[in-house]
């Protein structure tokens, strides 16, 4: 799907209702899709709109005949609860050092959407992450959640995005970064992605203090960037600040 | 809703009561089996994890497990899987009228059943070709040129029948 195709999904910010209905129904893109589910976190008038639509609307899913699932689907689920179990026990036992585990973040990547998932929590609610360390960023592709690049922040000064795996950028295209707090009126370039595979180091002395929340994402613009000062190409990972002080 | 306390046996018994259920809307929406059991992995998963930040006052639980499940589809199917690609061009220059002409003569696929209650009175209202636009949507989780593909219907037509299928589906329900 073309990306005009994209920002006419989501281009009028303020038909909030017509937005949350086509969300809830199901017809918006994948970019689409992700831009609600971002900007849900944190517009409650949008929340409410989609709340109010999957009222309305829920009782429609009677009408898909039931289907059993396979009967080993309970043990794989629970197995997969169990492995939760186990993840957050060996946070809380005192594992500081994840952060730097590139293994991890690697093997996430292959994980999926549950384990990402997983991690996120375990981020938010209970980590003691090293002292200098304060924001992270899990950057994810929109269509299908999985985790693709990680942000540190380890001071005011610099960030460092970084690959967790490799992305095919076809030819005469290339990645852009982006950054956007909440108060902020449009996004910020924060350049292009030149090489494939390497730790990305960008000076972040000009911009704002990082702020909890603060909105990063990755679009697939021209070969020299966006012509313009913002995105113009779809967005290929996206992701928002969490603070792990 | 009990797995909101971290209740082990409360998701198993959600999962007894409702999976049939449940994976009886993923099939729909992402057609093949071992896909609509992934969905319902991951989504039993996601319940398990966001139980805590469930807010009863909002709405039933019920409600929310299945919106949980259908997003989880509709994530999966539009990563681009299915999706079709139609001249949009094309499809602008649209007699509105004519196409709901032709559409009324095709007959109906969807039966409504009148266990929809009063969302039930709220489609009927609706011209058919809108109201199954929208079914296609919701049901079986197709994108505006997937609808268009079905119903040979160009898609600035689909587009502009669920845009005002859901503006009247709005007002009658409130």
């Amino acid at each position: 799907m073309s990306s005009a195709e994209d920002n006419k999904d989501i281009g009028d910010v303020n038909d909030i209702d017509g937005l949350a209905g086509e969300y809830v129904l199901g017809t918006l893109s994948a970019t689409g899709r992700a831009a609600v589910e971002v900007r849900m976190r944190s517009e409650p008038a949008l929340r409410e709109a989609v709340r109010a639509w999957e009222a309305r609307l829920q009782p429609l899913t009677a009408l898909a005949e039931p289907s059993e699932p396979s009967p080993w689907l309970w043990r794989r689920i629970e197995r997969s609860v169990d492995g939760l179990g186990k993840a957050s026990k060996a946070q809380a036992a005192g594992v500081a050092d994840w952060w730097n585990n590139l293994k991890l973040w690697r093997g996430l990547a292959a994980g999926g959407f549950a384990t990402a998932a997983l991690l996120l929590a375990v981020v938010v609610t209970r980590v003691a992450a090293p002292p200098a360390t304060q924001y992270m960023v899990v950057l994810v592709a929109p269509e299908n959640k999985s985790p693709g690049w990680v942000i540190q922040a380890n001071s005011s000064r610099q960030l460092n995005l970084v690959p967790l795996g490799t992305f095919e950028v076809p030819p005469q295209k290339t990645l852009q970064f982006w950054t956007k707090a909440d108060q902020w009126r449009g996004p910020v370039s924060l350049g292009l992605v030149k090489q494939q595979g390497q730790t990305l180091r960008i000076p972040i002395d000009k911009l704002p203090p990082l702020e909890p929340n603060q909105l990063f994402e990755l679009t697939l613009e021209p070969e020299n960037g966006s012509p313009l000062d913002r995105p113009t190409g779809p967005i290929q990972f996206i992701g928002r600040a969490v603070k792990v002080m | 809703m009990a797995c909101a306390r971290g209740d082990r046996t409360a998701l198993q018994q959600l999962y007894q009561r409702e999976s049939r259920y449940l994976m009886g809307v993923a099939m729909r929406i992402v057609r093949q089996r071992p896909q609509a059991e992934d969905v319902l992995h991951d989504a039993f998963i996601s319940i398990w994890q966001r139980a805590e930040s469930f807010n009863p006052a909002l709405g039933e639980g019920r409600g929310w497990v299945y919106s949980v499940v259908r997003h989880a589809a509709l994530n999966m199917v539009r990563n681009g899987a299915r999706q079709v690609s139609l001249d949009e061009d094309a499809a602008v220059a649209v007699d509105d009228q004519a196409s709901l002409a032709a559409y009324a003569e095709a007959g109906d696929p969807f039966e409504l059943r009148a266990d929809l209650g009063r969302l039930h009175g709220c489609l009927s209202g609706l011209e058919p070709a809108r109201r199954d636009c929208i079914l296609y949507a919701y049901v079986e989780g197709c994108s505006h040129g997937e609808i268009a593909e079905r119903l040979q219907t160009p898609l600035g037509t689909v587009k502009a029948w669920i845009q005002r299928g859901m503006r009247a589906l709005r007002e009658c329900m409130g």
